[in-house]
């Protein structure tokens, strides 16, 4: 991609105006006069605070008004929340390594710096139906849809929260939540007060360090800026031989927070990252980038909240592609090269949270996101075209209705406009039933999309060294539409005793227009079927359920377990073809276990560990199926703080086998495997 | 963009619309966060068994001073009870009315005032608690403190101690342990 040196904004003027026409608006919103400021506030339900362990109504806002729209509709989702303390015990060095904790989910390691990451299957190495957000911002590239895990980073001891939802979020979350919504929060700047520092080293992370330093600038405005850096070792091949994928990384940032005025609150943050990742195949990859976001919430009375948000990202990709041969070595169909890409996203958001009457809650919001993608193409793969803007329109109503003291119905329905297929619809429904003030019954029907996205459309894979017989060996469908699904889901959620809570959420899930590979009509010469190219020829059903049990055996002692169960039938549509045999896109194990235990040894000494098995599941080699064995494997974490402020820990990542593979990419190249490693820890908190 | 604009212009009317919405009743949530502190205190803490004459003698919270919770604190502890004692709330007019409490919430803005109460209850197996400024370093149990607009808990360890009453470390985790000072 050619880099753009000089002001973006200024390149493009349809946009400027967009963004000072939002800018004007906002301003002149913020002068208007809203001094009126109003004593009464939400009342909570009585059931629903005393549900709450004494943490929970710690962190319980005294002034709020919506963030009670959320908590609600997030009872009656298959939700998991990974708290900064699960954080901190787990030992998790990145943000995947966290999302292990979240049992609903399916995280598999590919090497030493990539992850593939899913909810509720399609697992595949181009994982595309999950919407991840970092305060706000959505982090899924629409280069393939999915996450590029090796450039999303932050200070773990800053993050508040992940929320891993599993199921459609669709209408509340907006595009690409279709089997699930990653939310990770991180810490207001006036939670992290004072100096932070963390260094350590081991086996496979090297070396890290992490510094952070918080103030408040007056009363109502505190800052934080932030730094890290790290180095990881390069993964094994099966053999035992180095991989050559090592990683490194630096990021920085800052988050400023403040609350002039009880019904005001702002929030301005942003981040740089600049990091370096040596490949299996060759050569490496720069990724870097940054981004900026701010974000206006202001409170019109306690039944009326509104939310603003705008930010800018830029994400930055130059990456070597090798040399690409045909099987039995003889023709170089591409030689080497590298691959840029800068991609730029605008992204603006508006929320407003009001109620009506009683028994209506109603949500509602736009919102418009233009992306900017220029792509600097290699001779083996490559974007047609390399220079592609793209629109993208939403507006959402949803409202939630008491239709008796414990029943709540939700409806509502996201609309979204979007450059390659038009209008889509996404609409869900959700019934809630409080049984008693410890369980809650819930169901759910939505449907969410697919979008395309470029490589659905765009991407080509040229064969240079084989033109003209050959001139692309695959080429994204030019009527690639989006995929679909629509859900089904029932769950439970209840608090058994004081010691045990649990819920589990069962789901029947129906895809359309899942994509697939079709071949070409064979040349009348040498009967080549090339180039691939995509469809929407697959179809069928998932299901299963996800089960989470916590249990305080004493106050010095949890256990947390989950099980996941998940069973897929996606095939070819009848009288259509699939040159992958509908293998392609499920890499999913079929059972799923976990157990996480929480010691405290003493008052200053913690033991945590963390046990996990992982079925054997199937993937796809040009349209035979091969086998990722299962595995089990654990995690330990020791630490122990001489002074209050201290930690000074030890903790062991994949204690069980001295090397174990995750997930195999493409054969036949030998794929990475994971290695037992060690690592120790000195944080500091002043 | 004329577009946009005609969006924007709607948002703009439609919240201006909603900011004119009546509020509702006074009550404040705080308070209501507070009285479900009240409400689980009697899981984190120990009272020494001859604070009850019988097995079924009621859970006593009592508050001294005005009644800052409303009907909330009743709504918490309806129909719970504790090991046996059904919970009850007391309100008291006066100093003189203070008797037997397991808990005594103290909403009184006077430091001397606040001090004659503790005396009253000194060396009893009773919990007192409140949210005035100082009211932990002078001698109270559990003062409640909004920082960053969220509810946090002070203790006086040794206050409850001499009370002979048992804090969990799980509610002490959480705290903030203060000393009184001597003055």
């Amino acid at each position: 991609m050619i880099r753009q040196q000089h002001c973006l904004l200024l390149n493009r003027a349809p946009l400027f105006r967009l963004v000072r026409l939002v800018l004007t608006v906002i301003l002149s919103i913020m002068l208007m006069p809203y001094d009126a400021f109003c004593q009464s506030q939400d009342l909570l339900p009585v059931d629903t605070l005393k549900k709450l362990s004494m943490e929970e109504l710690m962190n319980l806002e005294v002034i709020s008004v919506s963030k009670r729209f959320e908590k609600l509709a997030e009872a009656a989702s298959a939700i998991q929340v990974i708290t900064k303390e699960d954080i901190q015990r787990s030992g998790a060095t990145s943000i995947p390594e966290a999302l292990r904790l979240a049992t609903n989910l399916q995280v598999a390691q590919k090497n030493a710096h990539d992850w593939a990451i899913s909810a509720r299957g399609f697992n595949t190495d181009l994982a595309n139906k999950l919407l991840v957000l970092i305060d706000g911002r959505t982090v899924y590239t629409p280069l393939f849809s999915g996450v590029f895990w090796d450039r999303q980073d932050y200070l773990l001891e800053d993050i508040d929260r992940i929320e891993v939802i599993s199921g459609p979020g669709s209408t509340l979350w907006g595009a690409n939540a279709v089997n699930g919504v990653i939310n990770i929060i991180t810490k207001k700047a006036s939670d992290t007060q004072g100096l932070y520092i963390e260094a350590g080293g081991g086996t496979l992370l090297n070396d890290f360090i992490g510094l952070r330093y918080g103030a408040s600038l007056s009363p109502d405005i505190s800052l934080r800026v932030y730094g890290k850096y790290f180095d990881r070792h390069d993964a094994v091949f099966p053999d035992g031989t180095d991989a050559s994928d090592s990683w490194r990384m630096g990021q920085g940032g800052f988050r400023m927070d403040a609350k002039p005025s009880a019904k005001n609150t702002f929030t301005f943050q942003g981040d740089y990252y600049n990091g370096k990742v040596n490949l299996s195949t060759g050569g490496n990859s720069d990724v870097y980038g940054s981004n900026v976001l701010g974000r206006w919430s202001h409170a019109f009375s306690d039944h009326s909240e509104m939310t603003f948000q705008l930010y800018y990202d830029r994400a930055s990709l130059t990456q070597d592609v090798p040399e690409s041969r045909t099987e039995d070595n003889s023709i170089v169909l591409a030689p080497a090269g590298t691959l840029k890409d800068d991609l730029d996203t605008y992204d603006f958001n508006l929320q407003h949270n009001v109620g009506i009457g009683k028994s209506n809650r109603v949500v509602w919001g736009l919102g418009y996101r233009y992306t900017h993608d220029v792509v600097e193409n290699a001779p083996g793969l490559a974007f047609s075209p390399n220079r592609l803007d793209r629109n993208l329109f939403s507006v959402f109503v949803q409202d939630e209705i008491k239709l008796m003291k414990s029943l709540l119905f939700t409806l509502g329905t996201k609309i979204e406009h979007n450059d390659y297929t038009g209008f889509e619809y996404e609409p869900s429904t959700r019934l809630q039933w409080n049984v008693t003030s410890k369980q809650t019954l819930w169901s759910s029907v939505s449907r969410a999309v697919r979008m395309p996205s470029r490589i659905d459309r765009h991407v080509r894979l040229p064969t240079p060294g084989f033109s003209p017989i050959v001139d692309n060996l695959l080429i994204g469908g030019a009527n690639f539409r989006s995929e679909t699904v629509i859900a089904y889901e029932l769950g439970y959620r209840a608090q058994l005793g004081s010691k045990v809570t649990g819920s589990i959420a069962t789901f029947y899930n129906e895809y359309d227009d899942v994509r697939s590979t079709s071949l070409s009509p064979p040349d009348p010469v040498y009967g080549l079927q090339f180039p691939l190219f995509y469809e929407n020829n697959l179809e069928g059903e998932t299901y299963g359920f996800e089960l989470n049990i916590t249990y305080q055996v004493f106050d010095s002692w949890r256990l947390r377990g989950g099980y996941t169960l998940l069973k897929e039938d996606i095939r070819v549509r009848p009288g259509k073809t699939d040159f992958n045999n509908a293998l392609n896109e499920t890499a999913d194990p079929k059972n799923q276990f976990s157990l996480q235990s929480s010691l405290n040894i003493f008052k200053n000494l913690e033991l945590n560990a963390g046990l996990r098995f992982v079925d054997s599941f199937q993937f796809n080699t040009s349209g035979v199926a091969d086998t990722v064995s299962n595995y089990a494997e654990l995690n330990v974490k020791l630490a122990w703080m001489p002074i209050k402020k201290m930690e000074i820990s030890i903790t062991g990542q994949n204690l069980l086998h001295n090397h174990h593979a995750e997930y195999v990419i493409s054969k036949p190249n030998p794929s990475a495997e994971i290695e037992r490693s060690v690592y120790i820890k000195v944080a500091y908190r002043l | 963009m004329k577009l946009s604009l005609f969006i924007f212009w709607l948002v703009l009317s439609l919240t201006l619309f909603a900011a004119r919405q009546e509020p509702q009743p006074e009550t404040s949530k705080e308070y209501q966060i507070k009285a479900v502190f009240l409400f689980n205190f009697t899981h984190f803490v120990e009272w020494p068994a001859a604070s009850f004459h019988e097995p079924t003698a009621p859970f006593v919270i009592g508050i001294m001073g005005r009644d800052p919770f409303g009907s909330y604190l009743d709504e918490t502890v309806r129909g719970e009870n504790l090991q046996g004692h059904p919970l009850v709330i007391r309100r008291f007019k006066s100093l003189d009315d203070v008797d037997a409490c397991h808990i005594l919430f103290i909403n009184i803005a006077d430091k001397e005032e606040i001090k004659h109460v503790l005396d009253k209850v000194k060396g009893k197996p009773v919990l007192t608690v409140g949210d005035v400024n100082n009211f932990a370093r002078q001698g109270g149990m559990i003062r409640f403190i909004t920082e960053s607009n969220r509810t946090r808990i002070r203790i006086n360890l040794e206050a409850a101690k001499q009370a002979d009453l048992t804090i969990s470390s799980k509610l002490l985790k959480l705290a903030e342990i203060v000393e009184t000072q001597s003055k």
